[in-house]
């Protein structure tokens, strides 16, 4: 439950920069329809978000066709990766086998150093 | 008294103090008693299609052999074709000699065939460039030449030679051939250097050498085994330096990928970049944090700070200043770094992964390189060109080769078109080994009709078109930045390429489906012959090397 609250407000936070903060709004620039999921694997949680032409929109759930995803083994592990906003956290979620990408690597590593322009 | 002509000369110096025994070009007027003068000191040619072939095979030359390759090209327009093979070496650093035609001295200003200003067109691509105006001096601006080529950072040169020198003769012993031009030298960093690299390399809990083009021009095999299995530390090697130890050392984490490579960069406490430059293809090193401890090697001073501050900087060729830095260093064991890299790349190159071992319809890309290494195997020579196919290549390809897998497009020129000639070298330095060209369909185009020189001199190549009907870099890049419905100048359509090269004596293969992978490389391999197998792939696919590549160009 924490997790996806968590990928709600991540959602309010990228819409808001989008259209306020020019870092980000510079960074995400006039990209065509890039659809980032981040999800459990269990596909129990999960959040879609849409990058296009300059505004970010978002889906809830873990079904949808995406381009690339960023897959958490389970919800915990997901929130205190992500809340920790650190590098070091993610490298050893990965290398635990904790989280893993989906689909076109890159566009996740895309997503994260957006992320951090904004948080 | 014996009497010479300037081609002969020509021909003589290379044959007797140089030990050339290949070179690459097209005939032409201008050149005609050089090409008698290879004919007379029985000097290999092989005569290609387009002179940027020969170009780039002999640039190829040298990344599979290590000896400077010589091209030669006709004045004019042979020249003109040549410029982009002479660019991409000089932005390579890769030591190519061009022997080039030229318009008669004796006509110069008089609207002579072919003339035009060579010399000064070719001189921002080439680290020296001469016309020789003596006959009696051949010898010494061709020793010039070589010696340039080679030196320090290597590069390309080129030397004009006139029909006023080369169509006339001299008393063969008023020109003597000199001695070997290129005496052997090495330049070596400052010892207090040396030790500061040792103490961080002696202090480091996660450290990652990181191997380019330096470490296989240097041919430092041996020195490059030696520091590793001493320090334990985990490697990469890159560019032209893959290979230089093999992929599957137990150090090497090339199977990471490079992609991982740039995730987990940061994770490391310092970081050895040998002959390696941080350019657009690292993100000009911005993804290096300034805590990650930097020591840099290379030949070029200029180097050592270029886009990424060195802690350490040790000037000198990679395996001189490593056989140095050898002793300095502890032995030290970093098998659980090394391990925790190469399972964090495994999670990050998940999908890769299991796209690999997954039947696809249409067919993706990695499983298609996937079933090529698994029917080739890593004794063979691999070139990958194109866009998006190189990423593809560079990911999927494993060798236990000295330079077994090279994306050739890939350098500072982006140079679409050089794998065919890339192949072909690598086929005359190792005609013992497979060679596999990967070309994308767009690439092909460009060195496509290489495949009659293939024939014409029997040089059996496979080459594999990974065939997405499109420019599939350019095309995703557009997807992405100005949309699917607005797609300019990017796609090719269905092309029967494989038809192509049976026309022109090759044998060709033509695959839609995942099961007939494997079953048409064999047809291929047992053919003997210069080979294509076009095969259909999803034009979906997009590598992550695209968003890189859209992202470089995207300004604030």
């Amino acid at each position: 439950m924490r997790f996806s609250a968590l990928l709600f407000i991540l959602y309010q936070v990228l819409k808001w920069a989008a259209k306020l903060k020019p870092a980000y709004r510079n960074y995400i620039g006039s990209i065509h329809s890039v659809k980032i999921m981040i999800k459990t694997a269990d596909g129990k949680w999960g959040r879609l978000f849409i990058f296009d032409k300059g505004a970010v929109s978002s889906k809830g759930g873990a079904h949808h066709p995406y381009d690339a995803a960023i897959v958490w083994s389970d919800a915990a592990t997901g929130f205190r990766v992500m809340a920790s906003k650190s590098d070091t956290e993610q490298f050893k979620a990965a290398a635990a086998g904790k989280m893993k990408l989906d689909g076109m690597a890159f566009f996740a590593q895309w997503f994260n150093d957006g992320v951090k322009l904004v948080m | 008294m014996a009497m010479i002509n300037g081609g002969h000369l020509v021909g003589k110096y290379l044959k007797e103090v140089e030990k050339v025994e290949i070179v690459f070009g097209i005939s032409g007027g201008h050149l005609e008693s050089i090409l008698d003068g290879f004919t007379e000191y029985k000097i290999r040619t092989i005569d290609v299609r387009h002179e940027q072939a020969a170009a780039m095979m002999a640039h190829a030359w040298f990344v599979y052999t290590g000896k400077p390759g010589v091209c030669f090209l006709t004045a004019g327009p042979g020249f003109t074709n040549g410029l982009t093979g002479i660019a991409n070496a000089y932005l390579d650093n890769a030591p190519l000699v061009v022997l080039c035609g030229r318009s008669p001295l004796r006509d110069d200003l008089k609207g002579a065939l072919q003339e035009m200003n060579q010399i000064e067109a070719v001189r921002p691509m080439t680290k020296w460039a001469a016309t020789c105006y003596d006959i009696k001096r051949i010898p010494e601006y061709l020793a010039l030449a070589f010696r340039n080529a080679t030196g320090g950072r290597p590069g390309p040169v080129m030397i004009e030679l006139p029909p006023d020198i080369l169509n006339i003769k001299v008393d063969e012993s008023l020109v003597p051939m000199p001695s070997k031009s290129n005496p052997k030298y090495s330049v070596h960093p400052d010892d207090a250097n040396l030790k500061a690299a040792a103490d961080i390399i002696n202090n480091a809990k996660k450290p990652l050498f990181l191997g380019g083009s330096g470490v296989g021009f240097s041919g430092c095999a041996g020195a490059l085994k030696q520091f590793v299995e001493k320090t334990g530390i985990p490697f990469m090697l890159l560019n032209y330096g893959r290979g230089e130890l093999p992929d599957d050392h137990p150090l090497s984490v090339m199977d990471m990928g490079t992609l991982s490579l740039f995730f987990s960069i940061g994770q490391n406490d310092v970081i050895i970049a040998a002959g390696l430059r941080f350019n657009w293809l690292l993100q000009f090193g911005q993804i290096i944090p300034p805590t990650v401890k930097m020591i840099r090697i290379d030949i070029d001073p200029n180097e050592i700070n270029r886009n990424v501050e060195a802690h350490v900087g040790l000037v000198g060729d990679v395996g001189s200043v490593l056989e140095q830095l050898t002793p300095l260093v502890a032995k030290n064991d970093h098998t659980e770094w090394m391990n925790t890299l190469k399972a964090a790349g495994r999670s990050l190159l998940d999908f890769e992964l299991r796209t690999r071992e997954t039947v696809s319809s249409p067919i993706h890309p990695i499983r298609m390189v996937a079933q090529i290494q698994k029917f080739v195997g890593d004794d063979a020579i691999y070139i990958a060109d194109g866009g998006d196919t190189q990423y593809f290549g560079l990911a999927g390809f494993m060798s236990k080769q000295k330079a077994g897998v090279v994306a050739s497009a890939a350098g500072l020129l982006g140079c679409l078109g050089t794998g065919i000639p890339f192949g072909m070298a690598a086929k005359l330095a190792r005609p013992d080994k497979k060679v596999v060209v990967l070309n994308g369909d767009g690439s092909f185009g460009f060195n496509g009709m290489e495949f009659d020189t293939m024939v014409r001199h029997n040089i059996p190549v496979v080459v594999v078109i990974n065939n997405d009907c499109a420019w599939g870099m350019i095309k995703h890049s557009q997807e992405l930045s100005i949309g699917k419905e607005r797609l300019q100048c990017s796609e090719l359509g269905i092309r029967r390429y494989e038809k192509v090269v049976e026309g022109l004596g090759g044998h060709g293969e033509y695959v839609t489906k995942d099961e007939e992978i494997i079953p048409a490389l064999k047809r291929a391999f047992a053919s003997g012959k210069p080979a294509c197998i076009n095969v259909m792939t999803d034009p979906t696919v997009t590598s992550p090397a695209t968003p890189l590549f859209y992202q470089s160009l995207k300004m604030d």
